[in-house]
C-alpha cells in the first residue's frame, strides 16, 4: 500500500537561490509531522511546495500515490491547505465563505450545506455563520482558515502555524481537533513552539537553509516523562558511584560546569529525589527538569545554546543549609 | 468551477464599495455627455445639422463610454490576481483543485460581467428618448456590440495585468501603459509614415469607429476576439509559470 505522502529528494529555487533542498518524506495515515527550523529555514516554502503552490525545481511528490506535478488537479483533492495567513476574502460572510470553498474543492452542490455545518461545527463557528469575515477576530479568522482546510475531508492536512494568534484556550481547542484529524488522515505543520510540536506530533523534521538537519519519529509525552531525567548543581558534589547509590537516583552522568545529569529512580516523584540530595548534606542549588526530548534535539541539531529548561519542577523541600536553598528558585 | 468562481466575482464587485463607485461615476459622466448630445443636436436648425441623432449618439455616447471603460476594466481587474496575491487569498485557489484554465475563464467571466453593466449605461439612456424620437436601433445595437467588444478586450489586458504583479498598484499601471500603447499606436504609424497600415490595425479605436458609424465588419470583431484571446492566453502562461519561478 503507498504512504499518503511520498516526497523523495525534493528541491525548490528561487532564480538561482537554494530554497529547498534534499527533503524526503514519506506520511501515513494518523500522523502528524511538526515541521520546524528557525525563520527562513524554508519551513514556508516545503509547505507551499506541498500544496501545489509552487512546483518543485527538482523530486518527486506524490499524494495518495497520485504524482502533484503531473496530475494537480487529482492529486489536490486529497489536500487541505491553512496557510500562515488565513486566505479570507473580507466582504463574505462566514456561510458564504466556506460554501465558496466547498464548491472550490468540488464538493457536489447537494452535499455543501451539510459539509459547511460540518466544518463549523468542528471549527466552533457555529455562532458567527453570518457574521462578515472583515469583522472576524483574529482567533476566528484562524478558524475560519482551518475550517476551510478542512471542510472537503481531505486525506492530508497541511496547517502553517495553525495556532498563531490564538489566545490558550483556542490553542488547546486547534490541539485537540488536530489529534482528531489524524485519527483518519496525514497531518503536517509548521510551529515555532516546540512544546506544542512536542505535544502533538507523532514524527518531526527540522529545517536549516532550507536542508533537512534532522528527521525522526517522537517520543510520548508519557515516555517523556517516564525518562524522568533532571540537571541538579549540587555545592559539594559526591562522586558518581556515591551518587548512584542513593535510592532514588537511577543512574548519573557528570555534566560540564558542575552540572550532574540524574536519571530518577522509576516511580518516584521529583520531591523525593530533591528530599535525598538535601538529606545526604550535598548543597542542593538547582533542580532542573532535563529539557523534553524536542528541545533538546532541536537546539543540539542546530547548534544553538538551549537556556534554561522551561518545564515546572517539584517543590524541594527545606534544607539545613539555609542560604542555598535560596537559589533553588532557579529550578523551574 | 468557471461559474463558481465568476459568481463570486461578480458578488465581490457588488458588494465592494469599488463596483458601485466606478458604475455610480460612469452613470453620472455619460448622463452628462447624453444631455450635451442633446443640447447640441437640438439647439441647431434641422438645415445645419450633418448627421442624424443616433450618430451624433453612437459616436459622441458610446465613444465616451469606451474610453470609460477603458478606465475602469483595469480598476477592476487588478484586484483579480494582483490583490489576492496581495491579500493571501490566492494560496486558497492554489491548493484547491482548479485548473489554471478555469481560474483565469471565471475570473474573466466575473470581471466581463461586471463591466456589461457599463456597457449597458448608454443603452438605458437611449432609451430614455423612446417615444419621443425615432432613433436607429441597428446602429444603436451596432454601437453596443462595438463597445462590448472592447471592453472584452480591456477586461483582458486588465487580467493580464493583474497576473504579472502581487501589488495592485503596480498591476494597475500596467494595464494603462498596455492600453494607452494600443490607443496612440494608430498615431504612431501616421508619424513614421503613411503607408504602414499595421499600426492603424493595431489601434483598437480605429476598429471601434466602424462599429460606431453602424458597419460590422468581420475584420474588427477578428481583431477584439485575437486580442482578447491573446491576452487571456498570456494570462494562463503567467500564472503557469509563476508557480515555476
Amino acid at each position: 500500500m503507498s504512504s499518503l505522502l511520498r516526497v523523495t529528494d525534493l528541491a525548490r529555487d528561487y532564480c538561482g537561490h537554494t530554497a529547498l533542498t534534499g527533503v524526503d518524506l514519506a506520511l501515513e495515515r494518523g500522523s502528524v509531522l511538526g515541521l520546524l527550523g528557525p525563520n527562513g529555514a524554508g519551513k514556508t516554502t516545503c509547505l507551499q511546495v506541498l500544496s501545489g503552490n509552487l512546483a518543485p525545481s527538482a523530486g518527486t511528490l506524490s499524494i495518495c500515490g497520485i504524482d502533484l506535478v503531473q496530475a494537480p488537479l487529482r492529486a489536490k483533492r486529497h489536500l487541505g491547505y491553512l496557510p500562515e495567513r488565513p486566505p479570507l476574502y473580507p466582504e463574505m460572510r462566514v456561510d458564504e465563505y466556506l460554501e465558496f470553498c466547498a464548491r472550490l474543492h468540488r464538493i457536489p452542490r447537494r452535499q455543501v450545506a451539510a459539509a459547511v455545518s460540518r466544518a463549523k461545527s468542528r471549527c466552533a463557528l457555529d455562532e458567527v455563520g453570518r457574521r462578515l469575515l472583515a469583522k472576524l477576530s483574529r482567533g476566528y479568522r484562524q478558524r475560519l482558515g482551518l475550517a476551510q482546510a478542512i471542510i472537503h475531508e481531505p486525506d492530508l492536512v497541511i496547517l502553517d502555524e495553525p495556532t498563531e494568534g490564538l489566545d490558550p484556550e483556542q490553542i488547546r481547542e486547534v490541539r485537540l481537533l488536530i489529534r482528531e484529524l489524524s485519527a483518519h488522515c496525514g497531518v503536517i505543520l509548521s510551529s515555532h513552539i516546540l512544546p506544542e510540536v512536542q505535544e502533538v506530533c507523532t514524527q518531526v523534521l527540522i529545517l536549516r537553509n532550507g536542508r533537512p538537519v534532522h528527521q525522526g519519529r517522537l517520543a510520548s509525552q508519557r515516555e517523556q516523562h517516564r525518562s524522568g531525567a533532571f540537571r541538579v548543581r549540587l555545592d559539594r558534589p559526591p562522586p558518581i558511584a556515591e551518587l548512584v547509590r542513593l535510592p532514588t537516583v537511577a543512574s548519573a552522568l557528570t555534566g560540564g560546569d558542575g552540572l550532574l545529569r540524574i536519571d530518577l529512580a522509576p516511580g518516584l516523584p521529583p520531591s523525593a529525589l530533591a528530599r535525598s540530595l538535601v538529606e545526604a548534606g550535598y548543597g542542593l542549588r538547582e533542580l532542573t527538569p532535563e529539557r523534553t526530548d524536542l528541545e533538546r534535539i532541536y537546539f543540539e541539531t542546530l547548534g544553538l545554546d538551549p537556556g534554561p529548561a522551561n518545564l515546572p519542577s517539584a517543590p524541594l523541600p527545606q534544607d539545613q543549609s539555609g542560604p542555598d536553598l535560596s537559589a533553588v528558585g532557579g529550578a523551574s | 468551477m468557471i461559474l463558481t468562481l465568476a459568481g463570486r466575482e461578480w458578488r465581490a464587485g457588488l458588494l465592494t464599495p469599488l463596483g458601485w463607485v466606478l458604475l455610480a461615476a460612469n452613470q453620472a459622466v455619460l448622463g452628462w455627455t447624453f444631455l450635451q448630445v442633446l443640447e447640441r443636436f437640438t439647439g441647431l436648425e434641422a438645415a445645419k445639422r450633418s448627421v442624424g441623432l443616433t450618430l451624433e449618439l453612437s459616436l459622441n455616447l458610446w465613444g465616451f463610454a469606451a474610453a470609460l471603460s477603458l478606465l475602469s476594466a483595469p480598476l477592476l481587474a487588478a484586484r483579480m490576481f494582483a490583490g489576492e496575491r496581495h491579500e493571501g487569498s490566492a494560496s486558497l485557489l492554489g491548493a484547491a483543485p482548479v485548473a489554471v484554465a478555469e481560474l483565469v475563464l471565471g475570473k474573466y467571466l466575473g470581471l466581463v460581467g461586471l463591466l456589461t453593466l457599463v456597457c449597458l449605461i448608454p443603452v438605458l439612456l437611449a432609451l430614455t428618448l423612446t417615444g419621443a424620437v425615432g432613433l436607429d436601433p441597428g446602429l444603436l445595437a451596432s454601437a453596443t456590440l462595438g463597445l462590448w467588444l472592447a471592453t472584452l478586450f480591456f477586461a483582458a489586458v486588465g487580467l493580464f495585468a493583474s497576473s504579472l504583479s502581487a501589488q495592485p498598484g503596480v498591476a494597475l499601471v500596467a494595464a494603462y501603459g498596455i492600453l494607452i500603447l494600443f490607443s496612440v499606436v494608430g498615431q504612431a504609424g501616421r508619424v513614421l509614415s503613411r503607408n504602414i497600415g499595421l499600426f492603424d490595425w493595431l489601434s483598437w479605436n480605429e476598429h471601434l469607429l466602424w462599429f460606431l458609424i453602424g458597419a460590422v465588419r468581420l475584420s474588427d470583431i477578428a481583431y477584439y476576439s485575437l486580442f482578447t484571446a491573446l491576452f487571456l492566453a498570456l494570462t494562463h502562461r503567467r500564472l503557469a509559470n509563476r508557480r515555476l519561478v
